[in-house]
């Protein structure tokens, strides 16, 4: 008998106990946020600092699927609230797809640049394709785009131990953004520096198919690319395009590791670059609060402190970088502006 | 979990109402929390689920979360490790054998059995997640394939100490002088990758394959010539393995680290060692990718993180190098050079520059070339048992069996449709050979007449495996050259032999026979799996459970062959 009190005191216990916690916890309440996400990105939202502000502040967490900036706007968005792609031609495609959306915001920028190796930077530098300046390298596109159009091989600028032609390796143009990037580069290098029109795809595509071409399976995420390059050695991947937020976003989170890699790794800023800008689109009401809480101060700041984004604040960098990378420019000035939508699309057709 | 999730829908729906509903809510919650109670009592609900399947399992701790690995068989040698790993995060490791080229099919089927996959390369991730739930793909190590080749016929080839070519090799397999073994290039990443990297040097192309090149006649016929030098298959590498060191073979194309581990093994029973050879025109990288499945469990993931975490660290990192894989990014440290021997050939100094994948449509175009058109075709009796006690359920799943593999809609499903020039056989027995029906060629025709023929088959009778085997060789040996193709006798049986013939019979006969030919078994019915695995182990084969997975064995079997 007197057990059964005493379990039933327990009950009771419990119960308010979880009676409590309900109330507390009501107050609290975070709105989990589904989307797609460009791979460059995942680090940023695993951030737990960054995930506490937009609790905090904003009621939000964010959930994501992994997809590349093109290939998430035809993907199945049931349930989805938001995009994130790395680029404006991504809201561009959303919108001759499906609509304006809800809302979109430009939440960050970052330039293209190139990934390499020490040895390979060393041979390009004897080919006067790479430059330095101040401690930061830049590679001259025209004259890298003739090397891949000529199928200079690696043997040919002294460097036999690497099998194949010059060529930059890139995520899928089609489906990823960087390789979108890179091909718009390559496109405008194409047409003698200047950003390609409508009028002029049908001109540079050739090329471009030719360049593409070469590059047998791309990969369909940038983050994937990125750590491939890493892993697998000068020979596996001798340049790859990328972000210029990786290697930062690497450093702060590997210091050990980016310490034994630093004298090989190089970030190399093809003149003319072209900027990726992480836009974010919102597809539900709930997702429209997503950009606000991305556009917070506090978020900006540690997008550009822990993951190598620029920010309208952080546009041109003072003061150490982080991460302690070396080879970043303060200032990205030589800038090509991205093709419109519509060349875009032809130029993404023409290479699928 | 299902509690969890069932906590954040009540706080949903109270979120409009919340004092009226407060009462409500925590009766709800009273009720809930009773649950929770009689099960910790009761034990029922312990949180972990018990292990269900997989090849191997390794306990964390009873609470734990358990996560479903599915990986290449190259990671069995990893084994140890893993233990460990469940040890030290407490979480339970089930982990399921493939080939990586079917776990990219297991992937593009949703993976739902699985909560990590693990191939050898990430091309097989990309390729394979087309539904986006592929999450923390982080690679474990690398190591390229390579071919190992006895040392004595490497001295005698001349590739001791130089740079070798993939056209080296194909010639020194056009003079006869070394013949191979590899796996499936259409279930396996080391197979695939070498079979492609034969493609590029036989095209003389160092980028950039199209479909069109694939047609190319001249390439046609190399490549049928090169594949031809194969002597065995398997689906997954280190099954391959297993089935070189079982045997008497020149060669094997695998990746380095199996190479460093069938050295091992040689050496220590006083064998040959092979001698590495990076073939500089066809060479690739297995990356190794560990990457979460998401099917939307929170603490899944975080299992999953753990033990990832565990697998990067410099504890297990040094582990695994001791094994014969390179670390990621950071390749050999000093002290476990060691274990990279020189004198095998192993050089990890070198750069290695692997060829680039093909496209994605040009890739899979040509693994389907592969099956259908280039690989040695397959010469296959069916031993197939209509003993009495096979009647009732075994001779079902028997026959249901063979109409997944001679009914051609059923076989292209899986890919193991019939390719140009091979040849079926299919022997029915009980205590006696019954008859031997050949199908006249691999039209879908012909081989629905033999799939006829078995449907119309009555059981009765004892059992003589032994007796069906040996005609199945006869046949083979009497009306084939076998280096043209690639022989397997499969046995569908519940393998209680009781006939005039016995082990003993069968194997004076195989010796004296001396032929290469693998006796597989699939088994059906009250399977007695002891006389199947004798006859596996004395020809090189293996034993499937045809009951719990009929494709799954299927697809295994054809691997081989």
């Amino acid at each position: 008998m007197k057990s059964k009190w005493a379990g039933l005191i327990l009950l009771i216990v419990v119960i308010a106990a979880a009676g409590i916690y309900y109330l507390v916890s009501s107050g609290n309440r975070v709105t989990v946020l589904d989307g797609y996400l460009g791979g460059e990105k995942i680090g940023l939202y695993e951030d737990e600092e960054v995930a506490d502000i937009l609790a905090d502040r904003y009621h939000i967490q964010f959930s994501y699927s992994r997809a590349g900036s093109l290939d998430m706007v035809t993907a199945d968005q049931t349930g989805r609230d938001y995009l994130f792609p790395s680029s404006q031609t991504t809201l561009e495609y959303y919108e001759d797809e499906h609509g304006r959306p809800l809302a979109s915001e430009i939440v960050f920028n970052t330039p293209i640049v190139i990934y390499s190796h020490r040895l390979v930077s060393d041979a390009l530098k004897d080919q006067g394709v790479v430059t330095e300046r101040e401690g930061v390298l830049y590679a001259d596109m025209e004259k890298l785009t003739q090397m891949m159009l000529d199928g200079t091989s690696w043997a040919d600028i002294g460097l036999p131990e690497l099998y194949g032609s010059v060529s930059v390796d890139t995520t899928d143009p089609t489906k990823s953004n960087s390789g979108n990037m890179f091909a718009a580069l390559l496109a405008n290098v194409c047409n003698g520096g200047e950003t390609v029109t409508d009028a002029d795809v049908a001109q540079v595509l050739p090329q471009l198919q030719e360049i593409f071409g070469q590059l047998g399976y791309m990969e369909t995420s940038s983050s994937d690319l990125f750590s491939q390059f890493l892993n697998m050695g000068v020979g596996a991947k001798p340049m790859i395009a990328g972000y210029e937020s990786q290697i930062i976003e690497f450093a702060v989170e590997n210091p050990e590791d980016y310490e034994e890699l630093k004298d090989d790794l190089v970030m190399i800023y093809p003149t003319p670059t072209v900027w990726s800008t992480h836009v974010y689109i919102a597809l539900t009401e709930a997702g429209e609060q997503g950009a606000s809480a991305l556009l917070d101060e506090e978020v900006q700041r540690l997008a550009w402190e822990k993951h190598g984004f620029r920010t309208s604040g952080y546009g041109i960098v003072q003061g150490t970088i982080p991460g302690g990378v070396s080879g970043v420019a303060a200032e990205v000035t030589q800038v090509i502006p991205v093709p419109g939508y519509s060349a875009m699309k032809q130029i993404i057709d023409g290479l699928s | 979990m299902t509690l969890y999730y069932r906590f954040l829908v009540l706080k949903k729906r109270c979120r409009d109402c919340a004092p009226r509903c407060l009462m409500w809510g925590i009766r709800r919650l009273s009720v809930l929390l009773l649950a929770v109670m009689t099960c910790l009592v009761l034990g029922a609900c312990s949180g972990g689920e018990e292990n269900t399947g997989g090849d191997s399992y390794f306990a964390g701790s009873s609470g734990g979360e358990t996560l479903r690995i599915v990986s290449g068989s190259e990671n069995q040698e990893l084994e140890h490790i893993l233990e460990d790993c469940a040890r030290e995060t407490g979480v339970n490791i089930e982990i399921t054998y493939l080939g990586s080229v079917d776990i990219m099919r297991t992937l593009e089927q949703g993976a739902e059995n699985y909560d990590v996959v693990w191939p050898a390369s990430s091309i097989w991730i990309s390729l394979g997640d087309s539904s986006h739930l592929v999450k923390h793909a982080q690679s474990v190590s690398t190591t390229p394939v390579v071919f190992g080749i006895r040392q004595s016929l490497a001295d005698e080839l001349g590739f001791v100490g130089r740079e070798v070519s993939v056209k080296d090799i194909l010639s020194a397999i056009e003079e006869g002088k070394m013949s191979f073994c590899m796996t499936s290039a259409t279930q396996s990443n080391s197979g695939a990758s070498a079979y492609i990297g034969f493609l590029y040097a036989l095209m003389g192309k160092q980028e950039a394959m199209t479909e069109a090149d694939l047609q190319d006649e001249t390439l046609k016929g190399e490549i049928t010539e090169l594949l031809s030098g194969i002597d065995r298959s398997s689906g997954s590498s280190d099954w391959l393995k297993e089935m070189f060191l079982n045997g008497d073979y020149d060669a094997m194309v695998n990746y380095e680290c199996l190479i460093i581990s069938a050295n091992r093994d040689l050496e220590e029973q006083g064998r040959e060692t092979l001698y590495t050879v990076y073939p500089y025109d066809g060479l690739s990288l297995a990356d190794s990718p560990f990457a979460y499945v998401d099917h939307g469990d929170g603490n899944k993931e975080e299992a999953f993180l753990e033990v990832q975490d565990y697998l990067l660290s410099d504890e297990a990192q040094n582990e695994i190098q001791r094994t014969g894989r390179r670390s990621s990014s950071l390749g050999v440290s000093e002290e476990n050079r060691d274990v990279f021997r020189q004198d095998w050939g192993i050089d990890v100094d070198r750069v290695l520059s692997p060829i680039p994948m093909p496209a994605a449509d040009v890739l899979m175009e040509a693994l389907n070339l592969y099956q259908t058109q280039f690989k040695k075709p397959s010469l296959t009796v069916y031993c197939l048992d209509f003993s009495g006690s096979m009647s009732g359920e075994g001779n079902e799943q028997m026959v249901e069996a063979m109409a997944q593999i001679l009914i051609q809609e059923n076989a292209e499903r899986n890919l193991l449709q019939a390719s140009e020039n091979e040849v079926n056989i299919v022997i029915p027995f009980d205590d006696d050979v019954i008859d031997v029906w050949t199908a006249p060629d691999s039209s879908p025709e012909s081989l629905e007449a033999l799939y006829n023929e078995i449907q119309d088959e009555v059981c009765a009778g004892g059992t003589d495996i032994y007796r069906a085997a040996r005609e199945g060789i006869l046949q083979m040996t009497s009306g084939y050259d076998l280096d043209q193709y690639t022989p397997a006798v499969i046995l569908l049986t519940d393998g209680m032999s009781n006939g005039d013939m016995d082990y003993d019979d069968f194997q004076e006969f195989y010796r004296e026979e001396g032929v290469d030919v693998p006796v597989f078994s699939i088994m059906f019915g009250d399977a007695e799996e002891e006389q199947l695995e004798e006859l596996a182990a004395l020809s090189n084969a293996r034993v499937f459970d045809g009951r719990e997975d009929l494709i799954g064995a299927f697809r295994s079997v054809k691997g081989y062959n």
